[in-house]
């Protein structure tokens, strides 16, 4: 399950609502509670709510127009949509200087390069590990065991999660591997249930090292604690048929495949695609998974492995070797179709998206 | 590859061979007397075939000389036909001899395959030599390229590492570069340096530390760049900043190419020769580099931006008269 910001917005403003609501009878609690979701919706400041709240709901906000509007908006809004992100990130910022998603969000709008950005990351990376660990040990303390202070740990524990997220992500996309497994390790210590999803990265950083003995650890380790989904997500896959390529397994590589394409919808043309998308700033962005989406997504990110090696069309060896296959699994005519589109894209003429 | 050197060696051999044991003297006189005349010595089809290839390897060479003058349009052209015609003479040998390796390799290099295609080819024949042929010996010397005869596999070899480092295999590229390294210590033919590159890109600081001490630390461009290279992969920015200013001081025009890439051409069917610390080391060490380079996106941003290297860079390029190009545009 990927960070989704309006659901988390939603958790928090619960949470603070529960807690106005303990002395409270049960009947009153009861009754009290089913009103919450209309207030959230429609009278969000009639709720009761810190700063670190009202910045949290603006960089939800924000999240929702960057992550999940930009990319399908013409030039004009687009330019728009930035400057209402930024301004609902000043603001978050001003109410909570410790909003660390905001900050992130901003570090990566604003830091010139991938390598700027992952320094960024790794500087602040320790205090927001302090000060996230810090306010959970707290809760957890201060608490009943019970499910609410859980979930109110974990949800102080988010913030830092994303953090390690992107700063694997960067890591990966900036050739430090190692690093980026590091991070990948220790977040999954400190969160073994993998809410952020962070064993994808994990998948694509050692499959880049070629270490089949890690990648197949983390497939055993993550498998055994996690019962949401089995490791055949497109991220372990890729990473998967990317090892057998290397290999020159290609029989292997080929199964694997044909495994991946029966799993997600429309997966042949996808993978033909291959478009690379912006990575989601507040976290990957939230689909449903073995959707079509999620496809996409994953190849987007698979792109450090796929561009990699000389290729004469610039697609990069496994990414050629991969868009060949996908092309045969096509009938011919929709395969050279999107062949055609994909040429005229790549010499910068055409425009498909 | 000196090929007409290696004619020279291969039809003495065969020739002392024919005579019984000569001692060294009487076998340096008939070395120099085939090096008078190799076409006289040549008495069956397997070192016609190889003297076949060896006169093409010539041309092809000497067709190379004005390409300097020539436009994009043009080289292309002069490369296609001078690529035919290696073909040819690939095929003529084959004729000859269907066991010339030699031609083999040359001919899958000349068909200019994409790598990845390349990459089957040579696997193929790697292993259709493994079995007709058995494992490459190391011989008495304890390094098979000490007879000439085991060359050409060594080349295929070399050329399949070199074909897994463009295709992204860089443990199969680790594989052949040892294999190489065991059967061939002395290795002429340079496995370490495509060895040094794999081992940056895989972030083996351990390994990369084995190989540095086998060369007893004198490196060259290829250590010099992969040092740098391992060392801002592994985050230490500190070292390799150390390291880069190391590969800009010693080696020549490195900071130049690493900023100005240059074209090279296919090898044919090896690494060209070249001049310890000469210009030339630091042009082939960058090329083999480019696919590890472009791997760490922002690595030449990086190097451009510490202090002295972009300077030296330029300056390096106004002492020789070559044509700067602003990197990144």
């Amino acid at each position: 399950m990927a960070f989704d910001p309006q659901r988390e917005d939603y958790q928090r403003m619960g949470l603070r609502f529960a807690h106005t609501l303990d002395s409270s009878s049960p009947a009153e609690a009861t009754r009290a509670f089913a009103s919450f979701s209309r207030r959230f919706a429609r009278e969000r400041d009639s709720l009761p709510q810190s700063d670190s709240d009202r910045a949290f709901h603006l960089v939800a906000i924000a999240s929702k127009l960057i992550d999940y509007e930009l990319p399908f908006a013409d030039d004009a809004e687009a330019q728009k949509l930035i400057e209402r992100g930024h301004q609902l990130l000043d603001e978050a910022l001003s109410l909570d200087p410790r909003c660390f998603d905001a900050i992130r969000m901003k570090a990566a709008a604003d830091k010139p390069s991938f390598e700027a950005f992952l320094e960024f990351l790794n500087e602040q990376s320790d205090e927001v590990w302090r000060t996230c660990n810090e306010q959970s040990t707290r809760i957890l303390q201060k608490g009943t065991n019970d499910e609410r202070a859980l979930l109110e740990a974990s949800l102080a524990m988010h913030p830092y999660l994303r953090w390690v997220s992107t700063q694997a992500e960067q890591a990966l996309i900036c050739g430090r591997n190692k690093q980026s497994i590091q991070l990948c390790l220790h977040a999954l210590e400190v969160d073994p249930h993998d809410e952020a999803d962070i064993r994808f990265t994990a998948a694509l950083a050692y499959a880049k090292l070629e270490d089949a003995q890690g990648l197949a650890t983390l497939i055993q380790n993550i498998g055994s604690k996690l019962r949401t989904r089995p490791a055949n997500d497109a991220w372990t896959q890729l990473s998967l048929i990317a090892l057998a390529h290397k290999t020159h397994d290609l029989q292997s590589a080929t199964d694997l495949l044909v495994d991946l394409a029966r799993l997600y919808p429309h997966a042949a043309e996808t993978l033909l695609r291959q478009i690379e998308l912006p990575e989601g700033v507040f976290a990957r962005l939230a689909v449903k998974p073995y959707s079509e989406d999620e496809l996409v997504l994953a190849l987007s990110e698979t792109t450090v492995l796929l561009q990699e090696g000389r290729e004469p069309n610039g697609r990069g060896v496994l990414g050629a070797w991969i868009s060949n296959e996908a092309a045969q699994m096509l009938p011919p005519a929709v395969a050279s179709m999107i062949a055609e589109q994909m040429r005229d894209l790549m010499d910068g003429r055409g425009d498909v998206l | 590859m000196n090929a007409q050197e290696e004619l020279i060696r291969r039809l003495s051999i065969k020739r002392s061979r024919q005579l019984g044991s000569l001692s060294q003297e009487a076998f340096a006189e008939l070395e120099l007397a085939v090096r008078e005349r190799p076409q006289d010595f040549v008495d069956d089809d397997a070192e016609q075939a190889f003297a076949t290839i060896a006169q093409a390897l010539v041309r092809y060479e000497e067709s190379r000389h004005d390409d300097d003058l020539l436009d994009d349009e043009q080289f292309l052209a002069a490369r296609a036909s001078r690529l035919a015609r290696l073909t040819a003479s690939c095929n003529e040998a084959l004729e000859l001899d269907e066991r010339c390796i030699d031609a083999r390799l040359m001919a899958l290099l000349a068909a200019d395959y994409a790598p990845d295609e390349l990459m089957g080819s040579l696997l193929e024949l790697d292993r259709r030599l493994e079995e007709m042929e058995g494992p490459i010996e190391s011989g008495a010397t304890g390094d098979a390229w000490a007879d000439v005869f085991a060359r050409p596999r060594l080349r295929v070899k070399a050329a399949l590492a070199r074909t897994c480092l463009d295709t992204a295999r860089f443990s199969m590229a680790r594989t052949y570069c040892e294999d190489l390294l065991a059967m061939a210590p002395f290795d002429t033919l340079g496995a370490r340096y495509t060895y040094v590159l794999v081992l940056a890109r895989l972030e083996d600081e351990e390994g990369f530390e084995w190989l540095d001490a086998r060369e007893r630390r004198k490196g060259n461009a290829w250590f010099h760049l992969s040092r740098v290279i391992l060392m801002y992969k592994l985050g230490r920015i500190p070292a390799a900043r150390r390291a880069l200013r190391g590969y800009d001081q010693l080696c020549t025009g490195g900071a130049y190419i690493l900023l100005q890439p240059i074209l090279m051409d296919t090898y044919m069917p090896d690494r060209p020769t070249f001049e310890a610390g000469s210009f030339m080391e630091s042009m082939l060490a960058a090329h083999e580099a480019e696919p590890i380079i472009a791997d760490v996106p922002d690595f030449v941003a990086w190097a451009c931006d510490q202090p002295g290297f972009y300077d030296s860079a330029v300056a390096y390029c106004q002492a020789n008269g070559f044509d700067w190009r602003e990197p990144g545009m």
